[in-house]
C-alpha cells in the first residue's frame, strides 16, 4: 500500500498549504512597498520570491490551492451526482427511456469537454470561483454516467435486486438502495481519478485566461503569467508548475490506491 | 370458505420469431387457504417456478397471461391490476423466498438494513423501529443473538441463517401468502429441516398460508396439507398428502416415489422414470407424460387427459387412472 501512504501524505500536505498557508502568508494582492523589489529570488523574507509586481509567490500558492482544492472538490461532486442519477436512470429505466438516455451519454462523451467549457466560459464571462467550479462539473458526468450505467445493467438482474422487487420495493427504491451501492466502489476511483483532471483542467483553462480571472490567485493563471520570465525568474514557474504536478499525483494515487483496496480480485 | 388465493386457467406464453408463443405453463388451477401449507411439485422445467412468479406478476416483461386467466386474492383480481397497483400486494400481502439465499441477500448491506427496507417499502416507520422490528424479526425467524446479527453482513452469516434472514424481509410486510421457491434446495439435509420445520411453525403462529415450490418429494411429507405435482406445465395429479402418499394415481407421481431412496423396505434397486423431460417446445400432442409412461394407452397420445377425480379430495390427469376408478 505504498501508493495510499505517498497519496495522504501528499494530500496532508496539499491540505496543510490551502489551510493553514493563507493564514502565514500575506495577502496574494497586496504589493510589497517598492524598494522591496518585483522578482525577488527566494529568500526569509519571501520563501518562493515574489512576481513582476513585487506579490510574494508563496501566498499566491496558498490561495491558489484553496482555489484548486475547491474547484476540483465541487465539479468532482456536481459530475458525480449528474452521473449517478443519468446513469442510474439509464441502467434500470424501460427499454425506450434507457435508450433514449444512452444516446444522451454518448453525446455527452464524444464531445471534447475543454471545447464544449471554452464555449461555454466564453459565453458565460467571468464567473464567481462556485460557479465556475459548478460548469467544469457539468461538463465531467458523461464519464461517471456511463460507468454507473454499466454497473446498473450488470446489477439490475442481480437475485437480491429481484428479491426487493418480489417485497414491493419501488423502481426508484431499487436503484438508489440496491443497485447504487453496488456501484460505489468503481465510482469512487473514478471520482479520485476526475479530481486530477478536474484540477489540470482548472489549471489550463485559466492559463487560458477563462477559468479564474486575475487578480485572483489560481496556479493556472500564475503560470500564464510566469511564461514571459521563464529565464529571469524561472521560481515563478516552478512553484506552480510543481504544485500542480504533486496535487494531480496526490489525487491519482488515492484513485490507486482506492482501486485496489475495493477490487480485492485485481491485485 | 372462499380460498385465500385462487389460480384459473393460469397460462403462461413467450413470444417467439416467426412460430407459434412458447407455452410453459397451461391451463394450472389451484387455490390455497388461509394458514395451509400447499407443495407445488415437479422437475426443473415443469413451470413450477413461473407458476409461482406469476401470482405477485413478476414474470419477465415478455411474459404474457393467457386470457382466462385469473388470479384472485381476498376477492380481489390481480392479473388486470396496473404495475404501482400491484407493489403493495408484493411484500404486504403475498412474499416470495427465492432458491438461492447466498444472492439474494445485497452483498454491501447490513441484513438489519435490508429487513428495514422491506418494512419501509410498504409502511412509514421511525427508524429506531424499524430496527427494534428488525431485530424483533430475526430473533422470530431463530436467529440466535439478533440484537447483534442486525448489523452483520451477509457474508458473516452461513446459508441457512441467511435463509433465515430472507424469510424475516419476506415476513416484515406481515403477508397473508408465502411463496418459497425451492427455499432448502441450496442448502445442507440438516438445515433443510430446520428452515421447512420454520416455515412449518410460522404457518401455525401467523396463520400464514405458505406454497412451497419444491423438486423434492421427501421434503413434503409431514409438512404440506396439499400437493400439487406438475409435469408438462400442468397439474397432473392434486391430492391431499397422506392420500397421495398411500397411494398416487398419477404414473409420473408412481414414478416419482419408484426413484426416491428409503431408509425401509426391501432395498430394492431404485426405479428411474425413463428418458427425459423435453422442452417446451417440444412438449407432445395428448397426455405430456405419455411417451415416458410405462403404461400409457393409444387414448394417450391422442386425447389430453382431464384433471378428474380419482378419490376422496384426490384429483389425477390420466386417462388410465381415470379408468381404473370404479
Amino acid at each position: 500500500m505504498k501508493s495510499a501512504a505517498a497519496g495522504l501524505g501528499l494530500l496532508a500536505a496539499l491540505l496543510l498549504l490551502a489551510l493553514l498557508g493563507p493564514l502565514v502568508a500575506m495577502d496574494p494582492n497586496l504589493q510589497p512597498a517598492l524598494g522591496d523589489g518585483t522578482l525577488a529570488a527566494p529568500s526569509i523574507a519571501h520563501w518562493l520570491g515574489t512576481d513582476q509586481w513585487s506579490r510574494d509567490v508563496f501566498a499566491r500558492l496558498a490561495h491558489g490551492a484553496r482555489a484548486s482544492l475547491l474547484v476540483a472538490v465541487v465539479a468532482v461532486s456536481v459530475a458525480a451526482l449528474l452521473g449517478v442519477i443519468i446513469g442510474l436512470a439509464a441502467g434500470v429505466a424501460g427499454p425506450w427511456m434507457a435508450g433514449v438516455l444512452r444516446r444522451v451519454i454518448d453525446v455527452g462523451l464524444a464531445l471534447p469537454r475543454v471545447v464544449v467549457l471554452l464555449v461555454l466560459l466564453a459565453a458565460l464571462g467571468t464567473l464567481p470561483l462556485p460557479l465556475f467550479a459548478v460548469v467544469l462539473g457539468v461538463t465531467g458526468w458523461p464519464s461517471l454516467a456511463r460507468l454507473v450505467r454499466g454497473e446498473a445493467l450488470r446489477l439490475r438482474h442481480a437475485p437480491f435486486v429481484a428479491a426487493a422487487r418480489a417485497l414491493g420495493a419501488s423502481p426508484v427504491r431499487v436503484a438508489f438502495r440496491e443497485i447504487l451501492p453496488g456501484a460505489l466502489p468503481p465510482l469512487l476511483v473514478a471520482a479520485a481519478f476526475g479530481t486530477a483532471d478536474a484540477m489540470l483542467l482548472e489549471a489550463g483553462l485559466s492559463f487560458l485566461g477563462l477559468g479564474i480571472r486575475p487578480p485572483s490567485p489560481s496556479w493556472g493563471g500564475m503560470l500564464l503569467e510566469a511564461r514571459d520570465y521563464l529565464g529571469t525568474a524561472p521560481w515563478l514557474l516552478l512553484a506552480p508548475g510543481i504544485a500542480l504536478v504533486l496535487a494531480t499525483a496526490t489525487a491519482t494515487l488515492l484513485g490507486d490506491a482506492l482501486r485496489r483496496s475495493l477490487t480485492p480480485d485485481q491485485r | 370458505m372462499t380460498p385465500l388465493l385462487e389460480v384459473r386457467d393460469l397460462r403462461i406464453s413467450f413470444p417467439r420469431d416467426g412460430t407459434t408463443p412458447l407455452v410453459p405453463v397451461d391451463d394450472v388451477s389451484f387455490e390455497v387457504h388461509r394458514g395451509e401449507l400447499v407443495a407445488l411439485v415437479g422437475e426443473s422445467g415443469c413451470g413450477k417456478s413461473l407458476t409461482g412468479l406469476a401470482i405477485p406478476r413478476l414474470l419477465p416483461d415478455n411474459a404474457s397471461l393467457g386470457s382466462s386467466t385469473r388470479i384472485t386474492m381476498d376477492g380481489t383480481e390481480l392479473v388486470t391490476l396496473s404495475e404501482s397497483a400491484m407493489r403493495p400486494w408484493r411484500g404486504r400481502r403475498i412474499a416470495m423466498v427465492f432458491q438461492d439465499p447466498m444472492a439474494s441477500l445485497n452483498p454491501v448491506m447490513r441484513v438489519g438494513a435490508q429487513i428495514g427496507e422491506a418494512i419501509t417499502a410498504h409502511q412509514s416507520v421511525p427508524a429506531p423501529e424499524v430496527r427494534r422490528r428488525a431485530i424483533a424479526l430475526l430473533a422470530e425467524v431463530g436467529i440466535a443473538d439478533p440484537a447483534e446479527r442486525v448489523d452483520a453482513y451477509p457474508h458473516q452469516l452461513s446459508g441457512g441463517m441467511r435463509q433465515r434472514v430472507m424469510i424475516a424481509m419476506a415476513l416484515a410486510g406481515e403477508p397473508s401468502l408465502l411463496i418459497a421457491d425451492e427455499p432448502t434446495t441450496a442448502l445442507d439435509v440438516t438445515v433443510q429441516a430446520q428452515i421447512l420445520e420454520l416455515l412449518d411453525r410460522l404457518r401455525r403462529e401467523r396463520g400464514l398460508a405458505v406454497l412451497l415450490i419444491t423438486h423434492d418429494l421427501g421434503i413434503v411429507a409431514g409438512r404440506a396439507d396439499r400437493v400439487l405435482v406438475m409435469y408438462g406445465g400442468r397439474i397432473v395429479e392434486a391430492a391431499e398428502t397422506t392420500p397421495l402418499f398411500a397411494a398416487p394415481a398419477h404414473p409420473y407421481t408412481r414414478g416419482l416415489f419408484a426413484s426416491i431412496p428409503r431408509l425401509t423396505g426391501d432395498g430394492g434397486r431404485l426405479v428411474p422414470i425413463a428418458g427425459t423431460v423435453p422442452p417446451p417446445d417440444q412438449w407432445p400432442e395428448g397426455c405430456r407424460f405419455h411417451p415416458r409412461c410405462p403404461v400409457a394407452i393409444a387414448q394417450c397420445a391422442a386425447e389430453r387427459p382431464p384433471l378428474a377425480p380419482v378419490g376422496d379430495h384426490h384429483l389425477a390427469a390420466c386417462w388410465v387412472a381415470a379408468g381404473r376408478t370404479p
